[in-house]
């Protein structure tokens, strides 16, 4: 052997350099403290004054579950999140079914208008929403539909398909073709291989676009006010109509109730695929891992 | 010189009693404009270990994809047991497939990935988990039927994919390139196993490979394929000994494969050069032709006087363990590889050397010659 084993021995000059790097970045630091700070406070005031028993928004009495009470008295209030929930699951479940349906066919589609469909598909992303809510309210106008209930499920819907089909169709192509040809030849039919081998293996990301479409519908304002009808508003548009008369504390009840569901939905997300006995979770698709 | 032409009278029609397992009668694929299977007959017999060997873009796995049913004939049909199947989806045929990627379903465990077959045919929970078992310890799996697939490694899961195909006890079972993704040792073992798994079971093999090794030691017989046709089809030893064209010389094993003139008795290589090839009726002298001998069938020393000989000059010697390579140049852009076991070597050394004049020793017999 001609070949010296490289030194072990740090040399001085490289452990300085080392030290300097390693030195706390306290910049760095103080940017994500700040930006924690004003990312989170607002959302602390709201918590906060929402246990208030007084009726001021700057005045902190004693800590009170009156407007809790308040809302829970408020049929309007509570038929407005009843809406939105209503609204919600059902964009949720249409648009993962459309959005799961389309993020297949492109993927799969070796169809020249696959490129275009992709691109189209992609458009809704980067519109600007009060375009969109504009849009829908002209078209639904034109063909003579009164804003309702169904108008709203339909665009809620339509525009959620996008963030679906952008989650799955990733997914999707990262599928082992050869899996769904084992499951057909060990007897399944396309269909049978569909739901018992494909969609399974999709479990994790379906579940991340459905809580994603879901979160993104509930507290949706722009659309939801150019395509609801009347009565009885969505949260959100009913929140915005009544800065108009001045805000009711009780708002800040139903802010940390909505902010308690949402928790609520990102533990379940975590818990749901590890009760399944998978490693990786849905939330691993929506931050990338 | 009598090939083997399997190919063309392989339909001439066997008796009715032994339908083979596998019929392709005028089999063609076409993607676009580029055919990759060339009206393609084949007949595999019941019962036997048969390969598709050929390089990469033979066309071998597409033929194994129209048997399975995951890929449309553009013409000609596939019968299975005698049974028209062609334009059958894959769960309407009795084969099933070990894929290359192994294919397993990674939300369902072991047992129930070699289950999933049994189920689909109708057979209930327990009872499919009783035969998934039985496959499992088959195939030396039986204690990780509750295993994860992904906690598997790349032999555990070979095997797994291997007994979810047999499970289900199909007509043919087709394997393709499911050795390719293990190490060396690994496959080496998985041959043998695979081809004892095989006689047990006595179900139809389809083995679709690159390796010629792997051809050769499992295979009762194979077909070479190269450009979507069938270059030579017949037994290990028929594919190696007396190769049908020039290509299966060459692709099977290494050939010393060299272009010269047929005269009298000899294949005159360069002015004043020439090998002994013997007479070979039906051929006209004066006609190029290529001759094939491999360098196993080569000798520099030990030659026996019965042998023919040609002189050549030693450019180069390549140890090699367990064997010994010359080249020999036996004129300006004719040199043969010399291929000696290193039987009595104890140590390294150089019995000639380069530039050497010495003289190669063969038997007529073992010279092919091709067009």
């Amino acid at each position: 052997m001609t070949l010296a084993p490289p030194s072990t021995r740090p040399r001085p000059a490289f452990s300085l350099r080392r030290r300097k790097v390693e030195r706390r970045p306290r910049t760095a630091i103080a940017v994500t403290a700040l930006f924690f700070v004003f990312l989170y406070l607002p959302i602390g005031v709201v918590t906060l004054f929402s246990f208030n028993s007084k009726k001021s928004l700057t005045d902190f009495g004693t800590p009170s579950l009156r407007w809790y009470k308040a809302f829970w008295d408020d049929p309007d209030l509570t038929g407005s999140v009843v809406t939105s929930l209503q609204v919600s699951t059902v964009a949720m479940i249409g648009s993962v079914v459309l959005g799961a349906a389309l993020a297949l066919g492109l993927v799969r589609a070796r169809s020249r208008f696959g490129s275009l469909a992709n691109l189209v598909m992609l458009v809704p992303l980067v519109t600007p929403e009060i375009v969109t809510g504009v849009g829908s309210l002209l078209l639904f106008r034109g063909l003579e539909l009164t804003p309702s209930m169904g108008t709203l499920l339909v665009a809620e819907t339509t525009f959620s398909i996008s963030y679906v089909t952008v989650i799955l169709r990733s997914r999707v192509s990262a599928l082992n073709p050869e899996v769904e040809e084992a499951a057909m030849d060990l007897g399944a039919s396309r269909l049978q291989a569909l739901r018992l081998v494909t969609l399974p293996a999709l479990f994790p990301a379906l579940l991340a676009s459905a809580m994603l479409v879901f979160a993104l519908v509930f507290d949706d304002f722009v659309l939801a006010y150019f395509t609801s009808g009347v009565s009885p508003q969505p949260i959100s548009v009913r929140i915005y109509s009544e800065i108009r008369f001045g805000i009711q504390p009780s708002i800040n009840a139903v802010g940390t109730l909505m902010l308690l569901g949402s928790i609520t939905l990102i533990a379940l997300a975590l818990a749901v695929p590890r009760l399944f006995g998978r490693k990786g979770s849905g939330l691993d698709l929506l931050s990338g891992g | 010189m009598t090939t083997t032409t399997a190919v063309s009278s392989a339909t001439a029609g066997p008796s009715a009693d032994d339908t083979p397992a596998v019929r392709l009668e005028q089999v063609t694929k076409r993607f676009g404009s580029t055919t990759v299977v060339h009206e393609m007959n084949l007949d595999i017999r019941s019962g036997e270990f048969f390969s598709l060997l050929g390089p990469s873009g033979c066309g071998k796995t597409t033929t194994l994809r129209m048997i399975g049913g995951f890929a449309d004939l553009s013409d000609g049909r596939i019968l299975l047991g005698g049974t028209d199947v062609t334009g059958l989806p894959p769960n309407e045929r009795d084969v099933n497939t070990v894929f290359q990627s192994y294919a397993l379903f990674e939300h369902l465990n072991v047992l129930d990935n070699v289950a999933f077959g049994l189920r689909r045919k109708g057979a209930d929970k327990k009872e499919a988990r009783r035969r998934a078992a039985e496959a499992l310890d088959l195939v030396q799996l039986g204690e990780r039927a509750k295993a994860r697939t992904r906690e598997l490694s790349g032999g555990q899961k070979q095997r797994v994919a291997l007994a979810r195909a047999l499970v289900n006890r199909p007509r043919v079972l087709l394997l393709d390139e499911p050795l390719a993704a293990l190490d060396l040792k690994l496959r080496r073992q998985m041959q043998i196993e695979l081809k004892q798994l095989q006689r047990e079971v006595g179900i139809t093999f389809v083995f679709v490979t690159h390796d010629q090794d792997e051809a050769l030691t499992m295979s009762d017989r194979l077909a070479v394929m190269h450009d979507g046709r069938i270059e030579h089809c017949g037994t290990p030893e028929e594919v190696y000994e007396r190769p049908a064209t020039a290509f299966t010389a060459n692709f099977i094993g290494t050939s010393n494969l060299m272009a010269g003139r047929y005269q009298d008795g000899a294949v005159v290589l360069a002015p004043g050069v020439s090998l002994a090839v013997g007479k070979r009726p039906g051929r006209a002298d004066g006609t190029e032709v290529s001759v094939s001998i491999r360098p196993e069938k080569l000798w520099l020393s030990d030659h026996e006087p019965s042998m023919a000989t040609c002189p050549g000059v030693l450019k180069e010697t390549i140890y090699a363990g367990a064997t010994t390579s010359y080249l020999v140049e036996l004129a300006p852009d004719r040199t043969v590889t010399v291929l000696e076991q290193n039987t009595d070597r104890s140590r390294r050394e150089e019995r000639w050397a380069n530039g050497e004049k010495l003289t190669v020793g063969f038997r007529p017999e073992h010279c092919l010659l091709l067009d």
